[in-house]
């Protein structure tokens, strides 16, 4: 097929350039880097990237892109995943972000934004989630309140979970203008810069010791009306057109832990004793299993890729792909560790991809991020399923009405 | 190219589905699992009519010569209405077995006859708990076998059967004429009748050798038949599937329908990905066929199969309540013939085995 060979090439040559810069700027040269310097050689690499034609692959020409297809864009990603670059500052800020500023917004200052954004220069957070609006996002309770005089904006309240917001210039926000409708229809959207006034960013240390998530509070805030997405409102919507904009992200069957075949390797070397964990029919079964799983998911994707390089839109079956790996990585995690014995409390610092004790550690994230698995499993039994939603006794009420 | 079905292969599908859906009766379906040695032939007459067992046929022998992903394809719609005979699978394995080993004497004689549905090909393999026993005690010695083949698929119906058997240098597959009085055959009473297995006894039953590396054929022959029942699985998992949502929506229960409560649309919300996940890997293995990891994908799609129409029909079984473990509610078709699928052609237990050896090996 002719498609298939075209993004096969594609790939391929993608995966070549990849490799002669893997030594500059891929996992070995990341280890040992402190956060400052690890984000500026992540810049760097963003601004190569840039050069070299492979940023924006699936964004339009007109604002920088590339003018490819999701399917080249996914095969890139694939490639670039396998090779630990520093790229998870940007993730956040080009997936939703800019381009949804992208469409609410022309000429030469957002053009510039997404250059800028693009080549890692800056970096744009997501304000969503809160201390009462996570799931429940249009729970949300951060306050909009407009003054009388200027049309203008001022911003109250906090932000939770915004990850990467302490390198961030820009973010994007929904906020509530007013308490007394329903809570969908009090929402609006803004963007705003997060050097303004009254801004504070504080990280959120994790379990796992790492801090790239955060909280962000906003005390009398000014937020000029030209910085509003959409009617007011209109945020919820908005926020919804956010989330569905980047459909098609490059998945990892193993949930971004390390991979399946790694504990093979560790299970077939033999112990002090002789014997290898690999002939123990406990752990064959959990090989076997999470093989199969793990496979399924391949199976999906491949699927996914082919349909879109066909210009068809795939099924929901890709729904299923965060919720199962994530869970199946942290359920192997535990397993690798328990198998190692007594030595599987030992955590020597290594690459990500290597370490099952950190993704065991980071693993509940993965549960909680893009969706817990508990929405997720609604999301499938409501939108593909075609099942009656929950029982929701905040509906219709006026915000300021819901017990809290 | 299957891993995205073409127009061709829909359309096999549909064909399949609705022809299929036409003949479905689950009063005679019922009516064959308190039969001993009975098998539904009208749907074996409907398959054979239908042209399904000259699918993988090469065409010179009067076949379609078409692939797996086609047999996969009309084993799923098979699967779907719990199919009244085990004939079509078992064919299968005996032509590929055929097709891929045989000299061409051995396939101008069962090839056609196979390919018009004349022939019915039953996979004698395993002995007792083995599926593929590494030292087997069937015989084979100056072209006739000697000893018992327990619990074989069809095997009370069979015409020639593919035989694991021990021979003068190690194991050997044979292919095995069941027409004589040489060979007896003790009917099985099963769970699941219309499987129709049997035990067979072999004293001096005439067979010809298909391959000397008697495991190694066995094994890839088990392969392919395990990426086809995995699609039998597949079929079967996503029709009681649909009953159990279809129910969950009509039945209420506490002045809403049952689906509404958490518990049940979660509990469908992890059949569909057990589902989707089965599928994938089974349509993955059909369509990667000739990748040298096809042993890991086949493991792969049995297991992930396996798993599928048993957690399917089992909570199936949990939606509908007390009315689901009637006679009545036909929902124990899928439950019987989930286990047999789950135990014919290798159990989990040995595809697990398979497959960590093949990830042992790449590693």
């Amino acid at each position: 097929m002719q498609t298939e060979t075209a993004i096969q090439d594609y790939r391929t040559t993608a995966r070549k350039w990849l490799e002669s810069h893997a030594a500059t700027y891929g996992a070995a040269a990341r280890r040992g880097l402190d956060d400052k310097a690890d984000l500026a050689l992540g810049r760097a690499w963003m601004a190569l990237k840039h050069d070299a034609g492979y940023s924006g692959i699936n964004w339009p020409r007109e604002h920088g892109g590339q003018g490819l297809g999701a399917v080249e864009k996914l095969a890139f990603e694939e490639e670039e995943m396998k090779f630990g670059f520093p790229t998870e500052y940007f993730s956040v800020s080009l997936g939703m972000p800019v381009p949804i500023i992208l469409r609410y917004f022309s000429g030469e200052w957002v053009l510039e934004r997404a250059r800028a954004a693009l080549r890692g220069e800056e970096i744009w957070c997501q304000l969503f989630s809160e201390p009462s609006g996570g799931s429940d996002l249009a729970g949300l309770r951060t306050r909009a309140i407009r003054e009388e005089a200027t049309e203008d904006w001022r911003l109250h309240g906090q932000k939770l979970w915004t990850s990467y917001a302490q390198y961030a210039d820009y973010g994007i926000i929904v906020a509530r203008h007013d308490p007394t409708v329903p809570k969908h229809k009090g929402l609006t959207y803004f963007w705003v810069d997060m050097r303004a006034p009254g801004t504070t960013v504080r990280p959120i240390k994790l379990a796992d010791g790492s801090d790239h998530v955060n909280e962000v509070f906003f005390d009398n805030v000014l937020v000029p009306d030209s910085q509003r997405l959409g009617a007011v409102g209109d945020g919820f919507k908005v926020a919804l057109e956010t989330l569905v904009i980047e459909r098609h992200h490059a998945s990892d069957p193993a949930g971004f832990g390390p991979p399946l075949d790694l504990f093979v390797r560790e299970a077939a070397e033999a112990d002090a004793d002789g014997s290898s964990l690999l002939d123990d029919g406990r752990v064959r079964e959990r090989i076997a299993r999470n093989y199969a799983l793990q496979n399924g998911l391949r199976a999906i994707q491949a699927r996914t890729q082919l349909l879109l390089a066909l210009g068809v839109e795939p099924g929901p079956e890709g729904a299923i792909n965060k919720l199962v790996a994530a869970r199946a990585r942290q359920r192997l995690s535990e397993f690798v560790l328990d198998a190692r014995g007594p030595a599987g409390v030992n955590w020597q610092s290594g690459s990500r991809s290597a370490d099952w004790v950190r993704s065991w550690i980071a693993v509940p994230t993965a549960r909680q991020a893009g969706g817990s698995d508990e929405m997720l499993l609604n999301t499938i039994a409501e939108r593909i399923l075609g099942l009656p939603q929950d029982h929701r006794p905040d509906k219709g009420v006026p915000f300021n009405q819901i017990p809290r | 190219m299957a891993l995205i079905y073409d127009e061709a292969q829909r359309q096999i599908a549909d064909e399949c589905e609705r022809i299929l859906k036409d003949a479905y009766s689950a009063p005679a379906l019922k009516a064959l699992l308190e039969r001993l040695g009975c098998y539904d032939e009208s749907f074996w007459q409907l398959c054979v009519d239908q042209g399904w067992t000259a699918i993988a046929v090469p065409e010179e022998f009067g076949g379609l010569g078409l692939g797996l992903s086609e047999q996969g394809i009309v084993s799923q719609a098979c699967g779907k209405v719990v199919g009244g005979a085990p004939f079509l699978a078992s064919g299968y394995a005996v032509v590929e077995a055929i097709s891929r080993f045989g000299d061409p004497a051995l396939k101008d004689r069962w090839l056609p006859a196979l390919a018009r549905g004349e022939t019915k090909g039953v996979v004698a393999v395993g002995e007792g708990r083995a599926i593929l026993p590494q030292a087997p005690c069937v015989r084979f010695e100056e072209g006739r076998l000697t000893g018992t083949k327990s619990a074989v698929t069809g095997g009370a119906f069979g015409d020639v059967a593919l035989v694991l058997a021990a021979g003068t240098d190690g194991p050997v597959l044979v292919l095995a004429d069941l027409s004589g009085p040489e060979t007896s055959r003790e009917i099985l009473p099963t769970f699941d009748n219309s499987r129709v297995t049997a035990d067979l006894v072999f004293s001096g039953t005439p067979a010809q050798r298909l391959a000397t590396d008697g495991l190694g054929a066995a094994r890839t022959i088990l392969q392919l038949l395990a990426v086809v029942t995995a699609h039998e699985q597949v079929g079967g998992a996503e029709e009681v599937f649909s009953w159990a949502r279809t129910y969950a929506l009509e039945r209420i229960a506490f002045g809403q329908p049952l689906a509404a409560f958490q518990s049940i649309k979660h509990r469908l919300a992890e059949n569909y990905i057990t589902i989707e996940l089965a599928r994938g890997n089974a349509q993955f293995a059909a369509h990667n066929v000739d990748d040298p990891r096809f042993a890991q994908f086949a493991a792969a799609a049995r297991i992930s199969a396996i798993e599928a129409y048993d957690t399917t029909s089992r909570d199936a079984m949990q939606v509908y309540g007390g009315f689901g473990a009637t006679w009545e509610a036909d929902l124990h078709l899928h439950q019987r013939r989930a286990r047999t699928l789950a135990v014919e052609c290798g159990n989990s237990l040995f595809w697990e085995d398979e497959l960590v050896e093949e990830l042992r090996h790449a590693n």
